[in-house]
Parts: structure tokens; C-alpha cells; sequence
């Protein structure tokens, strides 16, 4: 089965948008991300939010990786399966 | 420019331009350290102001015992009054809702957020209109005045600076080293280019001690948001300007280090001493994080915000310009400075932050970002 992802774009965004708005959905959709049916990806320019997005998304036993594009990052949580 | 204009303009310009840089680098967050306390029990950032707070206060003292702090305590200090705890509470709620203080506005507004250029504009705002309400704010601030002719909590106790700050020291270096042991004062961050929260804070603090060998004085801007608010508005209603009672204060009167004459300044319009300070040090800031973004490939401005937002930018920076006004000063000038001397203006200031920054964390979960 296919995962499907949920993009948040938080680009530009007053602080802390993209902790609070990650929180969320991970809270929203904690079992079907837990049971790999769902991934987030999350595109911010926030620089704090790469180091405290991965922190909490692992505090809560899910999965995270950075990338960097074009300026901006993208940080996708995902379960650990 | 003659001196000691020259050194000043100078001074602040180099000291902006290395605090801005630094501040994009690191992220260095004011606003986050405390309100991450109150919506995320996350305590990383504020231990990082700690530190900023205790390397600070080493070096005034150094410099103060060392002769190279000649001004002690430094000019427009004031005793401490239910004003400046007021003004802190409002404050807090401001910061929070505009995503940063008057300092973090500045270098997020250089690293291209549109927000923060909202706050900015609202700071301006704000602070121009605290000269409307001058008069019977200023009486109130009188009124309340809790000691008398007292700036520093040793000089209330009648104890030399040294008594209270060296055991402060110890107890503060002693904690700060068991929570590097621990691990606790770093972060893993992906962010390209980064600098670790603490060494900005160590940065910061030798920014700030520079500044007061140099100028005579910490870190401080938001006089200068009402300055640029009274040229504003001069241009469409000059005699209402003229007839403000705070646009003609000159608060500042001093002679800087390494100046013979004394120089003055206040809120007013006219380039004095305070934009001789202040306007450079603002200049600096917004360019230092603009070089860090260019220079990382990270600069976009980005106009499409939810309305929400905007709006909380723009009414938080309006609480954040009165605010600094009321209280008076902003928190980098309370913290970096104020509080490193335990100047009792700048502790109350902290007192009425803490529970403003909780409202204001309520106020933006439950109503801005959602």
C-alpha cells in the first residue's frame, strides 16, 4: 500500500506556526502515521523548526528526516515501521 | 562627524551588523525562550538567556572592578516603579503575538519575513502613540515609585555591587557547567550554516559589553521607534509634534567614554545622541541577518500569510512599541543590561513579563494560529 502524505507549507509563517501546526496533525493522525498509512511533510523556513520539529517528533517515538531545498527545508515525520 | 558621534555611529553599526548575523544563525530567540516555557515546557532556549544573562553580568563586573565600565550604573536607569512591571506584562503579550521582540523582529525582518516587517511597523506605532498618553502615564509611573533614588538592588541594600553579584556569579556558573555536563544547552539542528544557541549567547553578552566600554551603555532601540514615528508624523501634523510634551524630553545627558562633552538625546524627531546610538544599531541588525540569508540562499519574502496572522503581527507590534515606551525600554535593554546589574527597573520588568508572555501564548493558540 501506498503512503500518502500530508504537506504542511509553513513558509513564511509567524513563530512558533510551525511546531504548533506540526503538533496537530501528528496528534490528529498519530495512529495511521504510527502504522506507516501516513506521512507529513512539513516545508518551513523556519530555521528553529529543524532542530525542534525532529526533537518533539521523536520525544513522541515517530521518525524524522531533514532535507534542504531551494532555501527552505522539509521535514518529513514518519512512523517507525 | 565629529567625535564622539564617529566612534558611536561606528560602534553601533559594527555591533548591529554581528548581533543581526549571529541572531539569524543561531535563531536566537528571545520571544522563544520564554514563551517555549509556557506552551512547550521546552526550558533549551531559556537556559540559553541564562547563560546570556550570567556572561553578562560577569563582564560589567569585570569591566566596572577593571575601570574599563567608567558609567555605573549606566545613563536612563530610573528607581523602580509599578511602571516598569506594567509595561513588562504588555510587553510579553506584544512579543508573543508578533513572533518576536523588538530585537528578533528586526533580524527575522532582514531575513525577509513579512510579519515582522507588520511588527516592526506596528512597534513604530505604538511607540508614537505612548506620547499621546505621556503626560498621565508618566504621572502614574511617579506615583508608584517603590524606592527613591535607587536604581540597583545593592544600592538599596546598601551593599557594594561585588556583594551580591560574585556569589550570583558562582551560583550561575556552577549550574550553567552541570547543564553542559548534561548535555542540556545543545541541540541538534539541520539548519545550514548554524551557530549553537550558546555560543550567540557568548557573543551576545561580549556585543553587549562592548557597546557599554564603547558607547557607555548596553544594547537599547526603541527610542528610536518613536523618533521615527514623531518624523512621520511632523511631516502631516508638525504643530500637534511640537506641542507633545515627550517629543521635547532629553532623557539622555551624559558624557560618553572617551569624550570630553556631554551629549543629549531623547524621543523628539531631531538626530541627537539616541539616533547617533540607536539608528545605526537597528541599521545593523536588519543587514547582518539580510548577509547571513543572502549568503545562505535563504532569503524570500513571503507576502501570502493567513489574515489571522498578519493581523496578530501588526496588533502585537503595536503593544510591543507602547509597551517599551511604558515601561520604559524593551527587553534586550532589561536583560542584556539592565538585569546583568540588578537594576531594580529591569527586575520588575522581568517580573511583569513572565505572566504578559503567558497571556500572550494563550491569546495566540486559541485565536491566531489554529
Amino acid at each position: 500500500m501506498m503512503n500518502r502524505t500530508i504537506d504542511l507549507d509553513i513558509c513564511g509563517q509567524v513563530c512558533p506556526s510551525c511546531l504548533l501546526l506540526t503538533l496537530k496533525e501528528l496528534n490528529s493522525n498519530s495512529a495511521a502515521i504510527r502504522a506507516g498509512s501516513f506521512d507529513v511533510m512539513v516545508v518551513t523556513d523556519d530555521r528553529q523548526a529543524t532542530a525542534t520539529i525532529p526533537a518533539t517528533a521523536e520525544r513522541m517515538g515517530f521518525c524524522s528526516e531533514v532535507a534542504r531545498l531551494d532555501g527552505t527545508y522539509r521535514i518529513r515525520i514518519f512512523g517507525n515501521v | 562627524m565629529e567625535q564622539p558621534y564617529l566612534l558611536i555611529v561606528a560602534s553601533s553599526l559594527v555591533i548591529g551588523l554581528v548581533a543581526g548575523f549571529v541572531m539569524h544563525r543561531a535563531d536566537f530567540c528571545v520571544t522563544a525562550s520564554f514563551r517555549d516555557m509556557f506552551l512547550f515546557r521546552d526550558f533549551f532556549l531559556m537556559r540559553q538567556m541564562i547563560l546570556l544573562v550570567v556572561a553578562s553580568m560577569a563582564l560589567f563586573e569585570l569591566g566596572r572592578l577593571g575601570g574599563i565600565i567608567s558609567i555605573y550604573p549606566f545613563p536612563l536607569l530610573n528607581p523602580p516603579s509599578l511602571a516598569n512591571a506594567i509595561g513588562g506584562f504588555v510587553f510579553g503579550i506584544g512579543m508573543v503575538l508578533a513572533g518576536g521582540c523588538v530585537c528578533g523582529s528586526l533580524f527575522k525582518l532582514g531575513a525577509g519575513s513579512f510579519a515582522s516587517l507588520l511588527a516592526v511597523i506596528g512597534m513604530i506605532g505604538g511607540a508614537t502613540f505612548y506620547a499621546e498618553i505621556h503626560p498621565q502615564w508618566s504621572a502614574f509611573a511617579r506615583s508608584t515609585v517603590l524606592v527613591e533614588n535607587t536604581i540597583t538592588l545593592p544600592q538599596w541594600l546598601a551593599l557594594s555591587p561585588s556583594t551580591l553579584l560574585l556569589p550570583l556569579l558562582v551560583l550561575g556558573g556552577f549550574w550553567l557547567s552541570r547543564q553542559f555536563r548534561a548535555g542540556r544547552m545543545v541541540r541538534q539542528s539541520f539548519a545550514a550554516g548554524h551557530l549553537a544557541p550558546w555560543q550567540a549567547a557568548l557573543i551576545l553578552a561580549l556585543l553587549g559589553f562592548a557597546s557599554y566600554v564603547l558607547i557607555g551603555m548596553p544594547l537599547g532601540i526603541t527610542a528610536t521607534y518613536s523618533k521615527i514615528g514623531a518624523s512621520i508624523e511632523s511631516l502631516f501634523a508638525p504643530v500637534h509634534v511640537q506641542n507633545l510634551a515627550y517629543f521635547s524630553l532629553q532623557p539622555l545627558n551624559y558624557t560618553p567614554p572617551f569624550a570630553t562633552q556631554a551629549i543629549q538625546g531623547g524621543p523628539g524627531p531631531q538626530l541627537d545622541a539616541i539616533a547617533a546610538i540607536q539608528y545605526p544599531l537597528i541599521l545593523g541588525i536588519i543587514c547582518g541577518a539580510l548577509v547571513s540569508a543572502l549568503s545562505l540562499g535563504e532569503w524570500r519574502p513571503r507576502w501570502r500569510l493567513p489574515q489571522r496572522q498578519l493581523w496578530s503581527a501588526l496588533v502585537g507590534g503595536l503593544l510591543l512599541g507602547l509597551a517599551a515606551r511604558m515601561a520604559p525600554s524593551c527587553n534586550i535593554w532589561h536583560l542584556w543590561g539592565g538585569v546583568p546589574i540588578l537594576a531594580l527597573q529591569s527586575l520588575l520588568f522581568v517580573v511583569g513579563l513572565l505572566p504578559g508572555t503567558w497571556v500572550g501564548a494563550q491569546i495566540l493558540t486559541r485565536f491566531v494560529i489554529r
